[in-house]
This record gives structure tokens, sequence and C-alpha cells, in this order.
């Protein structure tokens, strides 16, 4: 009789908090082992072909038998791999759809378990761009220029075809140690120690089935590149350690892989996670250590949650896409889940660092990030709440985190910081109206023609609105930016403002510089005077509006901004967009 | 960690202690059904990225 993976309470509630010790990880590591094998059972029942890759799949999967018999530890080794899950899947989707598989990887895994621990072993395996990948370890240069190979290992020496022999020892990942035979390529191997507590991760740039993060995998890093992510992990991993201990501990248990990115371009920053492959995360090159601990802390939530998430159901399907604080697009409610709970360990992590930073801008930053995060989280958990598409589980997990959150923001943060936060969060929730939310013509008609024939606002009109992907074209990016900058990179910031050069309208020159009430008038003229839309300055104009003292049109700036433009736009322009919104409120 | 009482029942079986070359035998069992549920739930959602986050580094660029 199959019994299921249970999960204690204490755990639930631990991880719906953002945390979740070794133990926790670990349970949710053991469900991956099954979940592994589940899909292992369901390939082998496609695999009873006589073509090559299913002889080897069926090779594969008696190897893997015989090293559970022999060593259960090295079989929860290859089932816990990241590549194995993403192999997989893909594996069983392409069955589904009835495309061809690559059967034959799954010779490569069992035999990387088999040469790790010494299980002798025959078999064919694929050859790709010349090598004989064994995942988990590393690759081996053949010189025939065959698909297939032979691949023995006695229990002590491996052989590839007739022209490789070498102790099963040497074929290990690269610890930066010299002695393995030239033609393998040991998989980097980062071993990360701070304050006694050791890391042990691969840094993984060859296998195809770790190259599914939309972004390319980085291949071909010179020695001096890998040296740099080596130092790199392990400066973050001293900040993980010396400041984040609850997230650094079941990291340890968590997270194997890392899997390196190229971005498009050398100013973005890129990380990623899937819940095909639990243990690695996806990340391009961070500019300091801080940034990498602060985004292996946001991956780390995701792979706790798609670990959680293969357990216990959270949601149910359907439901309507909705506002991220995060993200410019709107989201799917699954997508806002998973926001919700990286931004509450970005907000631990800020928490925290706050008071590690030593330098001014340092400090701002981690405030600044601490009081815009957790001032979004709450409002998104109310929002996750209404869609109607939690679990009874999802219900409870999502009420843990908006606790934990509540708890957490109720922190004393400096006034300069929470002011600093809530104008980009402001700008980006502004930006997302005019870009997403589009209003029903005829009614927006109407109240056109009410304004027109000097009529009071209709008493409890609700004009119709719904989510498109582009309602309207923004371009306030430069703005935005610089809103941005204030606290992720301050001295970057008052060197551009310093400067006097900045690519910006005037309206947009006097808001920076927090002329609010200039800026109020000169965004009120370009928007009166001007015959075309102007949806930056309606943004512009909203957030002048809110560097002055309180009013009651800030309330209706901040939500029926959509409304109020196209209304205007209705109107032809050219009238004053505050008399408007005095209608409107 | 609290009493069994209090653990939630997952949608995975625990098949760790189960060898591999007897799973087959398994086959009509709740084993079936569970993947034949993860299938449906692969089926219809795809594997997208649980994340994906992309920022522009501040420090870097020049704004013009």
């Amino acid at each position: 009789m199959i019994t299921h993976h249970l999960l204690p309470e204490a755990a639930f509630n631990a991880l719906a908090e953002g945390g979740g010790d070794q133990a926790a990880i670990q349970l949710l590591h053991h469900a991956q082992l099954s979940k592994h094998l589940m899909l292992l059972q369901a390939i082998a029942g496609a695999s009873a072909g006589t073509d090559r890759g299913s002889a080897a799949f069926r090779a594969g999967f008696e190897l893997l038998a015989r090293i559970q018999a022999t060593d259960p530890g090295a079989g929860a080794w290859l089932l816990g791999l990241p590549h194995l899950g993403g192999w997989a899947h893909d594996c069983l989707i392409r069955l589904d759809q009835g495309s061809p598989t690559d059967l034959g990887y799954f010779a490569c895994l069992a035999a990387a378990a088999a040469i790790r621990v010494g299980v002798p072993f025959e078999l064919d395996v694929p050859v790709r761009h010349g090598r004989i990948r064994l995942p988990g370890l590393g690759s081996l240069l053949v010189a025939a220029p065959s698909a297939w190979t032979g691949l023995c290992c006695d229990g002590e020496q491996v052989t590839a075809g007739d022209h490789f022999a070498a102790d099963r020892r040497l074929l290990a990942p690269d610890d930066g140690l010299a002695g393995a035979p030239q033609e393998w390529s040991g998989t980097p191997a980062i071993r990360a120690v701070a304050d006694g507590l050791a890391w042990n991760v691969l840094l993984e740039t060859g296998d195809s089935y770790l190259d599914r993060y939309t972004l390319p995998i980085s291949t071909g890093l010179s020695p001096a590149e890998l040296q740099r992510w080596r130092n790199h992990l392990r400066s973050a991993w001293d900040v993980l350690v010396r400041y984040h201990r609850w997230a650094a501990e079941p990291m340890v248990a968590g997270i194997s892989v890392i899997v390196p990115l190229t971005p498009h371009s050398d100013t973005d920053l890129v990380s990623a996670t899937t819940p095909a492959a639990f243990g690695a995360i996806a990340t391009s090159w961070p500019p300091d250590q801080v940034t990498l601990a602060e985004t292996l802390v946001h991956e780390f939530q995701h792979v706790k949650l798609c670990g959680l998430l293969d357990m216990v159901p959270l949601l149910e399907s359907g439901g309507e896409k909705v506002y991220a604080p995060w993200r410019q697009d709107p989201r799917p409610v699954g997508g806002l889940l998973q926001g919700v709970y990286a931004h509450l360990g970005i907000m631990r992590f800020w928490l925290a660092q706050q008071h590690a930073e030593t330098g001014q801008d340092d400090v701002l930053r981690a405030q600044a990030s601490l009081a815009r995060w957790g001032a979004a989280i709450g409002p998104a958990v109310r929002t996750l709440q209404e869609t109607g598409c939690l679990t009874q589980a999802g219900l409870r997990f999502v009420r843990l985190l908006g606790a934990r959150a509540g708890d957490e923001a109720s922190g004393a943060v400096p006034d300069e910081a929470r002011e600093i936060a809530g104008e980009a969060a402001l700008d980006h929730w502004l930006t997302w109206q005019i870009r997403h939310v589009a209003t029903d013509a005829a009614e927006v008609a109407d109240l056109a023609d009410a304004y027109r024939r000097g009529e009071r606002f209709p008493a409890g009109a609700q004009p119709r609105t719904w989510l498109q992907e582009e309602t309207r074209k923004v371009d306030s990016a430069m703005r935005t930016r610089l809103l941005n900058m204030r606290y992720l990179a301050a001295a970057r910031y008052r060197e551009l403002c310093a400067d006097g050069a900045l690519p910006l309208s005037e309206p947009d020159r006097l808001l920076i510089a927090r002329r609010s009430g200039e800026a109020v008038r000169a965004y009120r003229a370009l928007i009166a005077d001007c015959a075309d839309p102007q949806p930056d300055a309606w943004i512009g104009l909203a957030l002048a509006l809110h560097q002055l003292p309180a009013s009651p049109l800030q309330a209706t700036f901040a939500t029926r901004l959509a409304l109020l433009f196209d209304v205007h736009l209705c109107l032809g322009g050219r009238v004053d967009p505050l008399d408007l919104a005095g209608w409107l409120t | 960690m609290t009493s069994q009482q209090q653990d939630l029942k997952t949608l995975i079986p625990d098949l760790r202690n189960i060898p591999l070359d007897r799973l087959a035998e398994l086959g009509s069992s709740a084993l079936a059904q569970s993947i034949a549920l993860y299938r449906e739930r692969l089926r219809e959602n795809g594997i997208t990225l649980s994340s994906f986050q992309a920022r522009i580094l501040l420090t870097q660029p020049d704004p013009d």
C-alpha cells in the first residue's frame, strides 16, 4: 500500500511565513525524489520501443535500480538532481505531444550516479557535440564522431569506447584542483563556508535541460570568469550566513545548482527558477555580493513555494489577471502568489540588511527597499484573498504570510526612505493603470457629456473597467528610472542631478527637483494646452500632486487615473485636468 | 514538529522506499492516479517559469 508524503502543520506554517528550516526543506526535497520517481515510471511506460534511446533508457532504469539496492544515498543523489527534473518534465511533455524524446539522456544520468559510487555498468550513451554528459559531474570529450558510444565502469575504472580510460574518481566536479584527465571537463563545484556553515553548489553551464530560463545559459566561462563566480558566490554566502541565517541554513538543503545566465544587455540583472528543476537557481552576473545575496533569497522563495505547490494545492485554476506591485504586466493569480511570497523573503532580507550596512547610501537602499516591499505585500495579499481562487490551504497560507509581513512592516523606517519608496511605488501603480486599465467608451462619453453640460458628477457612476496588455503607450522610463535610482543608486542619482543634463521634460525636471507646485502647474499646462493625449504627463501630474500636502484630489488621481485620462480625451483635450479631477472627486 | 493528526496529507505518494523495479507492479494503484493527476497539471499549465525577474542595473548605465 502506498502512503503519501506528509507535511507537518508546523512546517507548513513556517513556510507560509517565508521561512522553513532545514528539516522543512528536506521534506520538500524528499517529495521531489518521489515526484521524480513518478515521472520516471510514467516515462518507463512509454519506453518499450526498439530504438536506441528506449533501450538506453531501460538500461539506465535497470542501473538505477541496482544503485538503489547497493547505495540508497547514491540513488537519492541522482533523483534529487535538478537536471533529472528538467529532463523528465521535458520528456513527459514531448511524449504527450507525440514529439521525439531524448530517452538516452537517462542512461547518462544513471551512469553519473554509478561512477560516483563505483557501481559497475556497461551502457550505450548518447554523444552530443562530441561529449558524453554525466549530469552532476561534468562531461567527457570523446574522439569517435558517433552519436552513441559505449561507456563502462568496472567499479574502479571508467572506459569510453576504445579511446578513454581513467579512474572513476577523477571524473568528478571541478573543485578548482588539478588532476583530471584532459578529456574531462568537471562541472565547476563551489564550496562556500562561513561561520562554520558550508554550502556546496554546482555552477552548471553545459546541461541542455537546465538551459530553460528564457535567456541563454552562459557557456564557455573562462577560468577568470569562473573564479569571479566562485568569489562572488562565496562573498554572497558570507552576507547570508552573517545576517540572514534564517535563509542560509535551509538553502544548504534546498539549492544545489546555480545556472549563470547571459542577459541581453550588461545592464540587465535577470534571475529565474522553474518548478521543473527544484534546487536550481538561474541568475545573470549581479553587480555586488549584497545584490547576489538578495537574489538568492528571492529565488529560493520561489523554489520553496514550487516544492510546496507540488505537495499541497494552494490555488484553484482560473481567475482574472491582477496588479502585482513588482511587475509591469497584469499577472495571473498563481504569478501573484509567487511574487508575494518572494517579496516576503525580500522584505525579511532588507529588514536585517539595513542593520548590516554602514554607508549612508547603502542604509538608504536597505530601508527604502524594506519600506517599498513591506507596504506592497498587504494589499497584494488582500488581492489574492479576493480572487476566490485560493483553496482552504491557500487561504491559510496567505493569511499566515500576510500576518508575518504585517509584523515585519510595523518596524520604523525613517521618513526619507518611506517617502522615496512611496513615490517609486506610486509611479509604478499609476503607470500600470495607464498602461493596462481600459474603460467603457460609452460610459466615458456619457460622463464627458455631463461635464460639458455643467452637470454634477452622476452619483454612484462607476464606469466599467477591464485589463488589457497595452491600453495606452507610456514613455516615462527615464523619470521612473530616476525615481528608483534615488534609493537604488543614490550616488549616481546625485551625480546626474548635479550635472543638470538630465534628458527630461521641463515638468519632469521640476518633479525630480521636488519643486512640486511648479511641477503641478507645468504638467497642468502641458495637458490643457495640448490636443494630443499626454499619458506621461498625467502620471507626472499625479506624482507632483502627491508631493504636496494631502488633498481629496490625490485619491482621485491614485485610483481613477485611467478614467480621468479617457474622459479628458473624450472632451477633446484642452480642459484643465485639475478641474476635471475635482468634478470626478 | 506537531503531532501526526496535524500533518497535511499531500498529493505526492511516498515512493522512496519502493525499489525502482517494483514501481511497475503498482501500476494500477494510487501511483497511477498520482501520475495521471500530475500529467494533467503539466498538460494544463505547461512548465512556465515560477519566476523571471528582470531588473535594470541603475549604477552602470548612463541615462542618455
